[in-house]
């Protein structure tokens, strides 16, 4: 993983960078690999996150290194598309016909890949979740619905945690945890979604008597005691962003390869 | 206000907050006057304004992801002016002595100071009435005595109304407080004080008094960790942990939270694998296993599937295991649809049915009221009977200590020996919240 131990101590980088600011690169990244034709652009994404990653306290050795999964799996989808492309000329065959544009096809597919996946790493790995919810109760919008948003990260660890619990109880009974068929499937997913199911309306009761009885929803606003403030790095990551989209724009309209 | 599982505390505290009939909806006859206005009288205003709710479960009733976040909560929502917010957060985190986790997130905390912050965010409300549901049921001696003494000083600075639902009386003594007992929804005792005379006639001090027959040790042992080493991450939890549990041995496990109570019974379950040392144990098709939640472990749609996950039970077999486990009749009923209490017999019942070597119970008292406690004691003592080893965590000291032979503490240094000895030690360490004294009133 590119949230690596030297991202998480690091405080530089898009650290210092309000949550919204990444939020908006991390979409301006997702734009831009899948809006652009060719691999262009995706390729000068590409060297753009490996280079903010580094940026952020996490060396390029390292974020590689860390990302071996995603660039293992990336190479992957490279040599599906390799292999079953048919369209363009034929370069060479061993048995399958190998074509340019099946090559191209698949540096394509592994670089949208590559950037979404370590892009948004990166973002995880840069974004403390109290600031951006923060940031998100800040923004004006009806606090009833950005709180949703607050409770969901509240839950992520608990979920995860019952999950594991649940599956170790099973393991523990004996229960087959093996899914060879459909009724097995569906046995699994019963055994493990009704316990955490309890779990968690029993947690929602909680949480909601906890809320209301501090006053949630007792008025249309609420104040915002602190917030998140815009300082010149948050424009310099907002500019960045536009360009990213300004540059696939430039590549749809120009046919940028 | 005290009473067994089942006997309405939790409803009639959210009945006294004006959860009930607002949020859940049921039918209230009778009134609750706070300085003689009424709670239930529809206006939502009042449970923020004039009652604060601190549930049992500290980290479940958190919902923000920072403390000051978590403080500030409330007196957000009544849209108070920040520079109030402010002054309310910090005097409020102050009074309850954690103005150092201001910056902390929420998902760090320990056990005890989850409750505290809990505490604090109820504190910046500043209502006149506290409720406290069982506030220290979740927390590890240690956590439970911090939030004891808190509120003395909270009812001795403060003079606000509190009111709460315990189990464990003695530590309360000193708050001097007056005393409701409640059972099957009705108020059966009313005390203007209690003392500890009272503890006793009344027989609420928490006592426990278990045989304990001392095992034979001739054989070779039923369980042995050699210099068993742990850690997540970069945190240690054991350092070369040595254990020789023989036949008929109950191992009780106390210390505070986080300290590796749990992981233990994960890598005698063979969950974790230790990264030094070995752990020599029975089959693991002996072994018996009960959780912390009862709903973790229950996975099918009937009492009677349930207890054949593993073997299919029928017959005579099934009406004795549902008889074991005081659930005659109900092989049909939906188990979660059963009381707690009901649901632990049923999870105890099966970890029991194959007649497991090795037992493990990972706080298998909490939310039990002295019936079912006593109960899953007998259980224990059966297995124990049979030659069975038990390992039990729990931060129910009295207990524990009564119930188990040995005793391994595990914190900032672990030792385990004879429960007498590892007391006593306890006791010198200056760690007599781990000792049953503490609980029953023997020491304060």
């Amino acid at each position: 993983m590119i949230a690596s131990a030297a991202l998480a101590r690091s405080r530089g980088g898009l650290r210092r960078a309000t949550p919204l600011a990444n939020l908006i690169l991390l979409l301006a990244f997702v734009v831009a690999v899948l809006g652009s034709p060719g691999i262009f652009v995706k390729l000068g994404a590409l060297l753009l996150v490996v280079f903010l990653s580094a940026l952020s306290g996490g060396a390029p050795a390292e974020v590689l290194r860390r990302g071996r999964f995603v660039i293992g799996f990336s190479v992957f989808l490279w040599l599906v598309q390799v292999l079953s492309v048919r369209d363009g000329s034929v370069l060479f065959s061993f048995g399958v016909p190998v074509t340019d544009r099946g090559l191209l096809l698949g540096v394509e597919m592994a670089m949208r890949f590559l950037v979404i996946v370590l892009s948004s790493l990166l973002f995880v790995a840069v974004t403390d979740a109290d600031r951006l919810a923060r940031a998100i109760l800040s923004l004006g919008i009806p606090y009833r619905y950005t709180f949703t948003f607050v409770l969901a990260l509240r839950f992520v660890p608990f979920f995860r945690e019952e999950y594991r619990t649940v599956r170790e109880a099973q393991r523990v009974r004996g229960i087959d945890r093996s899914i060879r068929s459909l009724k097995s499937l569906r046995r699994s997913i019963r055994y493990t979604v009704l316990p955490v199911l309890v779990a968690g309306l029993a947690r929602v009761d909680t949480v909601a008597v906890s809320m209301k009885g501090r006053g949630f929803d007792l008025h249309a606003k609420r104040t915002v005691t602190r917030r998140e403030r815009w300082h010149p790095i948050d424009v310099a990551v907002v500019g960045l962003s536009l360009l990213l989209v300004a540059a696939t724009i430039l590549a749809r309209e120009r046919g940028w390869q | 206000m005290t009473g067994p599982s089942g006997s309405g505390k939790t409803t009639l505290f959210r009945v006294l907050g004006g959860f009930v009939p607002s949020m859940i909806r049921a039918k209230v006859e009778g009134d609750v006057l706070i300085d003689g206005t009424s709670v239930l009288a529809g206006d939502s205003l009042r449970p923020a304004a004039d009652v604060g709710l601190v549930q049992q479960d500290p980290d479940a009733q958190i919902c923000t992801l920072n403390v000051w976040e978590e403080v500030a909560f409330g007196p957000e929502n009544l849209c108070l002016a920040p520079e109030e917010v402010n002054a309310r957060v910090e005097e409020s985190l102050a009074s309850l002595g954690v103005a150092h986790l201001a910056g902390r997130e929420t998902t760090r905390l320990s056990g005890g100071e989850k409750q505290r912050v809990a505490i604090a965010s109820i504190l910046a409300m500043r209502p006149r009435v506290i409720l406290l549901d069982e506030p220290t049921a979740n927390l590890d001696p240690r956590g439970a005595r911090e939030v004891f003494d808190l509120l003395r000083s909270i009812g001795e600075k403060d003079g606000r109304t509190l009111v709460l639902a315990e189990h464990r009386l003695a530590p309360l003594l000193p708050l001097k407080p007056r005393l409701v007992l409640l059972e099957g929804g009705r108020v059966v005792l009313r005390r203007p004080s209690i003392s500890h005379s009272d503890l006793d006639s009344l027989g609420l001090r928490g006592r426990w008094e278990i045989p304990r027959p001392q095992p034979a040790r001739g054989g070779p042992p039923a369980l042995i960790l050699e210099g068993v080493s742990f850690a997540y991450g970069e945190t240690p939890l054991f350092d070369r942990l040595t254990l020789r549990l023989w036949p008929g041995e109950v191992l009780g496990v106390i210390g505070p939270n986080g300290s590796g109570k749990t992981t233990l019974l994960r890598l005698v379950a063979g969950l974790e694998r230790p990264q030094a040392g070995r752990i020599l144990r029975p089959k693991t098709r002996t072994l018996g296993f009960v959780f912390q939640y009862p709903h973790q472990q229950i996975f099918e749609r009937t009492v009677r599937r349930e207890v054949s996950i593993e073997e299919e039970i029928t017959g005579e077999r099934l009406i004795a295991l549902l008889h074991l486990a005081r659930l005659d009749g109900l092989e049909e009923a939906p188990p979660l649809s059963l009381s707690l209490g009901e649901q632990r017999r049923l999870t105890v019942a099966t970890a029991l049915a194959r007649g497991p070597e090795l037992l493990l119970l990972d706080e298998p008292f909490i939310g039990q009221d002295r019936e079912n406690a006593a109960w899953i004691l007998s259980q224990v003592l059966a297995a124990r009977t049979r030659g069975a080893v038990a390992l039990v965590v729990s931060h129910d000291i009295p207990l524990v200590a009564a119930l188990c032979g040995r005793l391994l503490y595990l914190g900032d240094e672990a030792f385990e020996g004879e429960t007498a000895d590892v007391l006593h030690h306890l006791e010198k360490t200056g760690r007599e919240a781990f000792t049953p004294g503490y609980w029953d009133g023997g020491s304060q």
